[in-house]
């Protein structure tokens, strides 16, 4: 399968996705006319970055099967933006900071890696101890208050904007985005990802380094939250310790909103990104007509719920 | 696989020696640790999660997982306050609790047993609900102020012992007795094995597992009657992070994650060692935001040293295997 081909099949949650986001403008047109705004659009894609990047991760983690899911993302967000932050203050040279957010998700990935596939500890259990202790030592590290101290060459990046769209989006979440495509859709690791998540036992009896792929995979998804971490920096211009709450919720329901099969196999990254910014702009919706971020969560985990509840009904029509 | 459900094995007699350990080091570091008091505060403490716990180890026995148990906890406690603050008996009230709770599990039961979603996913869908419920009950602010009348039944000291207790030991006692003595028991432990092989040999595996939820949903439901008595408030936040303290003290205790095996005692041992931790800890200035740092590497550490011991689970991808098309 060529990229283009993959492009063109899309799973079957991207038209439900772009009606669901038709549905939510409308609403927010009629409740909110004056929401309407170049600069409506730019938060969105703003809000959008830091969640298309840690969903990513776990779509990818998803995919590879297994049982697989990184319930840390958001801790290894918190902490590689808090450490890298901390990093700084302590005479670290300001250009190091990407590299320290990169290096130091990217480790904390790799431990979860390391627990699932030498330790062979269930993901959800080692991701859940690994989310606790990420989150815990990134607020207790800090006292649970923000930290300056971020470079400021970083800023102009991270709130820079061209046509309406962030820098950050434009130079980080669509080509990682394409990167991946191509990756899934046109290379042998990218079959080996689909090959590994719908039938474990036949990809290891091809040859295919299941567990390689796995602790790659895990290893990929705390980049990806480093790299969320870095975005969050250079926006906000500060390392806050609780940047990453929620984010576990939030990217396992955009990556199961984009049609990501729970068991892996089956998905795309196309429809993730379509999940990310439906999910973000009903977020913003809500934010425009000042309802409480509390009823965020609520309706994100009821959407989460919904959706699989819907893909059961789908296959058992089919 | 251990049969049996109470029996004192290897790992409830580490855990004991870990508990003795960890009261001789904080004793000799706090003149304060090993007073009465303080003990008496640790197994008041320990009350909620030692509910939460069981109503886990039940379902980690066949395989499922709540991470929402806090929150059903919240939600229940929210009622009986109410109920409280609107001039309930104050035991009407405390029966309120499990009642609500009873309510909740049905709700779970029927999303992940009925709806066929993977018990992780479902039930970190319902936890965002239930967070959002219990802010949309609270109205945004502490439930505070609550009468003392659960508070004076916990006072209560039949023949001289905490009614928390008596209270406790009821319970493990009669969830012990319907694992060993019905079919209930070997049935959740054959489900926790192979869901597959459970149904081919005549389980019932729906019914068990949708019981298993409600009697889930009715422990927190308990754990929140005794989280008023103790508190007497609810803040926003209730229940954080109580999950992963349950499915950490189940861990400890000797159940297998991926099913199969189970054990109340150790459960119940691994509670007291977990809060003990935190008590001795505080009391040795570490601040309390270390708290889940250490629940959690303490859980991912003992799961380590399992598995370097070399008894690796070979049915570890059971929760998700179960449900797969």
């Amino acid at each position: 399968m060529t990229f283009f081909a993959s492009l063109a099949k899309q799973p079957p949650a991207v038209p439900i996705l772009v009606g669901l986001w038709i549905v939510v403008v409308i609403g927010l047109a009629i409740l909110n006319p004056n929401a309407f705004s170049l600069f409506t659009v730019t938060t969105v894609l703003q809000f959008s970055t830091l969640l298309a990047l840690v969903a990513l991760g776990q779509t990818m983690v998803v995919l590879c099967g297994g049982a697989g899911i990184d319930l840390s993302v958001g801790g290894a967000t918190s902490l590689s933006a808090v450490v890298a932050v901390l990093c700084v203050k302590n005479g670290l040279p300001g250009f190091l900071v990407p590299v320290i957010c990169l290096a130091i998700g990217a480790m904390l990935g790799a431990i979860n890696g390391v627990l699932v596939t030498r330790l062979r500890i269930l993901p959800l259990i080692a991701t859940l101890g690994t989310f606790y202790v990420y989150s815990g030592l990134a607020l207790s590290l800090t006292g649970g208050a923000a930290q300056s101290g971020v470079p400021l060459w970083l800023v102009p990046w991270g709130r820079g904007v061209v046509w309406g769209i962030p820098y950050p989006f434009l130079t980080l979440v669509i080509p990682a985005y394409l990167v991946a495509a191509i990756v899934l859709g046109s290379t042998s690791w990218g079959r080996w990802i689909f090959a590994l998540g719908y039938n474990e036992r036949s990809a290891r009896l091809v040859g295919i380094p299941v567990d390689r792929v796995r602790l790659i995979a895990y290893t990929l998804s705390g980049a990806l939250a480093g790299t969320a971490a870095l975005v969050s920096l250079a926006w906000l211009g500060s390392g806050r310790p609780n940047i990453g709450n929620n984010l576990e919720l939030t990217s396992l329901t955009a990556a199961m909103l984009g049609g990501v099969n729970i068991f892996g196999g089956r998905g795309s990254v196309a429809g993730v990104l379509a999940a990310v910014l439906l999910l973000v702009t009903f977020q913003t919706a809500l934010l425009q007509l000042n309802i409480n971020s509390i009823w965020q969560v609520g309706m994100i985990g009821a959407l989460l719920i919904a959706v699989l509840l819907a893909d059961r009904f789908y296959a058992r029509g089919r | 696989m251990r049969s049996s459900f109470l029996g004192f094995g290897a790992r409830e007699t580490t855990l004991l020696v870990a508990c003795v350990i960890a009261f001789a080091v904080f004793a000799l570091w706090s003149p304060y640790f090993a007073t009465s008091d303080n003990l008496l505060t640790i197994l008041r403490n320990s009350n909620e999660l030692l509910f939460l716990s069981l109503g886990m180890t039940l379902l980690l026995a066949m395989a499922d997982v709540d991470v929402s148990v806090g929150m059903t906890m919240g939600l229940a406690a929210i009622s009986v306050g109410y109920a409280l603050q609107g001039g309930w008996q104050p035991l009407a009230a405390g029966l309120l609790g499990p009642l609500t709770g009873a309510v909740l599990g049905l709700v779970t039961a029927s999303v992940v047993v009925l709806g066929r979603i993977p018990a992780i996913v479902g039930t970190l869908g319902l936890l965002g609900v239930y967070r959002a419920a219990i802010f949309l009950a609270l109205g945004g602010s502490w439930l505070s102020g609550i009468p003392d009348g659960l508070t004076k039944v916990l006072d209560a000291r039949p023949l001289g012992i905490p009614i928390a207790i008596i209270v406790v030991l009821i319970v493990y006692g009669c969830v012990w007795v319907v694992l060993r003595r019905t079919p209930f028991g070997p049935h959740l432990l054959a489900i926790g094995n192979s869901e597959e092989r459970a149904r081919l040999s005549g389980v019932a595996v729906k019914r068990t597992r949708f019981a298993t939820f409600v009697v889930n949903g009715i422990l927190c439901g308990i754990a929140a009657s005794f989280y008023i008595a103790t508190y007497r408030n609810v803040a926003t936040t209730i229940g954080g992070s109580l999950a992963l303290e349950a499915i950490a003290a189940t861990a400890l205790g000797g159940t297998s994650l991926t099913g199969g095996r189970c054990s109340l005692l150790g459960t119940a041992i691994g509670v007291l060692l977990l809060r003990l931790l935190q008590n001795g800890l505080l009391l040795m200035g570490v601040p309390s935001l270390w708290q889940t740092v250490v629940t959690g590497g303490l859980l991912l550490g003992v799961l380590a040293l399992e598995v370097l011991s070399g008894r690796i689970s070979l049915e570890r991808f059971n929760i998700f295997a179960r449900v797969a098309p």
